[in-house]
């Protein structure tokens, strides 16, 4: 029911207009771009200014999906973005609610952990990228030292295909693993103490207070990380930029994307780039977000009903 | 899958009980994580104080003479100080016009004073599963003649469908009677949302504000799009630059990404409250 009090008439469309710019802009740079990449995902947009767009029917997809060694290519990126999406999900979400129990408990320097854990949240891509390849140089630094000591050796970054994936995957979860501690953190704290102490003067175990307490109490951040962690990971591709470049047998589907569409290094618009294949691609991975996303919703769904009744 | 989850955190529990020993299991799994995350930082730190003659010679070794040069070399060679008034530039003014827009759709959806309040919500919440928007937007800009044009790059900026969605949270919980006064005294609606909205909202707006200023000061994908004059590159892209040209002299390359990161690491460590609110804000209400 709208109840507005302050004014009839025209002074009645005041609210209207004074809300029109924002809408305006959320329609016009990302509602309806998003939206209009199904549209250019059936011509040969190129990106040049003036060139004529045609339309081509399915033949982005066709080509992208079933066409030689390129619609291989696709498919091993599309696995790259699920292994990616899996581990990282995985073990953000492990260590996101080992750190968060760690931290909510009254210790000395505690807060310096919180604010520890949590900083890489305002590092981008590019910080973060330089910092790491640093740390992971591999002529005499740090990590590439204490691997000698166990008399071994890794390009890091620059070695095989699989080495340099588990890089990325362990420093797309360095950069984030805080915003999951801080959401687990925020949950066990709107659980009452009483209810620890109860489950203690009936003699429980650590193990089955966690189990009968924690965990099911906890399921509305447990919902919250996990569709955080699957959509965001499934979609990440700007550590792959900066720790890797685009090169062969690490690219994920975001990343195969703006290559297509903008060109693998930079995005001076002299030479054409395929847009429309690149926005078939961007419609392969908006499906796979959402059948995944969809998914694990009603999953989560249904046992949050189970356990919350 | 539960058991594997749960199975980690079940050890730390006993931290509850007044054996020591949990403690201890508790404080040295911390360090370990702080050792990760220090790690990295502490390198960044020691190189950019070293000369590239010491780093080749021994990367790791701690930085005797605090050669502070390497701030100075960076800061002239990248032309920083372009590139720094760039990203304040398009940060601040991106920012503020975002910050009011959305308040002025945040506070109507919130009291539902316009017609289909939920639908404008759910067009916002849908945000996080729509298919990337860079192709058409790409050629709306192109058409548009905004290509490489600073005015069209802040455009890109005002849009923040979470920010929405955390603003319009905050103000349901904003007294209902404060409105019903306000129009008693005869205050229209443009001065109630400026005189009162904003001042009562300033919790979240901060949230918002500093969440949006992160994303676009961070902003790499964008201008490596949009901007091909090196005059209007940000930071980032110009990061990137002095990484080819400067890529193997680590110190000046270190020195040059701590004066990137020092401004952020201040407004992190002044307004950290904010940011996690920001970010953790659908965690509780789910």
């Amino acid at each position: 029911m709208v109840n507005y009090q302050f004014g009839r008439g025209r002074a009645r469309l005041i609210p209207y207009l004074l809300l029109l710019p924002g809408i305006l802009f959320y329609v016009v740079i990302m509602l309806g771009p998003s939206i209009a990449t199904s549209v250019y995902s059936f011509t040969d947009a190129s990106g040049i200014k003036g060139a004529a767009i045609n339309w081509v029917g399915l033949q982005n997809y066709r080509e992208f999906l079933f066409m030689g060694q390129a619609s291989r290519d696709n498919y091993a990126a599309l696995g790259r973005t699920l292994i990616f999406s899996f581990f990282v999900t995985t073990i953000q979400f492990t260590f996101g609610l080992l750190l968060a129990l760690l931290v909510n408990q009254k210790l000395k320097g505690v807060n310096f952990f919180r604010t520890l854990f949590f900083m890489p949240v305002i590092l981008g891509a590019v910080i973060i990228g330089l910092i790491w390849s640093l740390f992971l140089y591999p002529l005499g630094g740090p990590l590439a030292k204490v691997f000698a000591l166990f008399g071994m050796q890794s390009e890091f970054l620059g070695g095989q295909p699989t080495v340099a994936m588990a890089w990325v995957i362990f420093i797309q979860i360095w950069a984030n693993l805080g915003v999951t501690m801080m959401i687990f953190l925020a949950g066990l704290q709107t659980i009452p103490s009483e209810l620890y102490e109860a489950a203690r003067i009936d003699g429980a175990s650590s193990w089955q207070v966690f189990k009968n307490v924690t965990w099911p109490l906890l399921t509305l951040s447990v919902n919250t990380n996990l569709l955080l962690c699957i959509i965001g990971s499934l979609q990440a591709w700007q550590l792959f930029l900066v720790l890797l470049g685009y090169r062969n047998g690490t690219q994920v589907l975001g990343y195969l994307i703006f290559a297509q569409g903008f060109g693998q290094t930079s995005g001076s618009v002299t030479s054409a780039f395929r847009q429309g294949y690149a926005a078939a691609a961007s419609i392969v991975l908006f499906i796979l977000v959402l059948v995944i996303g969809m998914t694990v919703q009603t999953i989560l769904r249904r046992r949050e009903e189970r356990i919350m009744g | 899958m539960t058991t594997t989850i749960a199975s980690k955190p079940a050890t730390e529990k006993r931290v509850r009980k007044p054996i020591d020993w949990g403690r201890v299991v508790t404080y040295a799994l911390l360090i370990v994580f702080a050792i990760i995350y220090l790690g990295p930082l502490l390198m960044l730190l020691n190189t950019s104080l070293k000369t590239l003659p010491e780093f080749m010679k021994n990367a790791t070794s701690p930085a005797t003479s605090f050669h502070l040069k390497n701030f100075a070399d960076a800061w002239n060679k990248a032309n920083f100080p372009r590139y720094m008034t760039n990203t304040l530039l398009y940060t601040i003014s991106a920012t503020i016009i975002y910050v009011i827009a959305a308040v002025f759709v945040a506070f109507p959806i919130a009291r539902n004073y316009v017609k289909g309040a939920k639908f404008l919500l759910t067009l916002f919440v849908i945000a996080l599963f729509l298919p990337v928007a860079l192709i058409p937007q790409f050629q709306l800009m192109l058409s548009l003649g905004l290509y490489n044009n600073p005015l069209g790059y802040v455009m890109l900026f005002l849009v923040n469908p979470i920010g929405i969605i955390i603003l319009v949270a905050y103000m349901k919980t904003l007294p209902k009677d404060l409105d019903e006064a306000a129009v008693m005294d005869g205050c229209g609606y443009l001065r109630y949302v400026i005189k009162v909205v904003f001042p009562l909202s300033v919790p979240a707006i901060a949230t918002v504000a500093v969440l949006h200023a992160i994303g676009i000061w961070n902003e790499l994908i964008l201008p490596t799009i949009y901007l091909t004059n090196k005059d209007y590159y940000p930071i980032t892209r110009g990061m990137i630059v002095f990484q080819g040209v400067y890529g193997s002299n680590w110190p000046t390359l270190a020195a040059a990404v701590l004066i990137m990161t020092l401004p952020m690491l201040l407004i992190f460590l002044l307004l950290q409250r904010y940011i996690v609110s920001g970010l953790t804000s659908g965690a509780v209400k789910g």
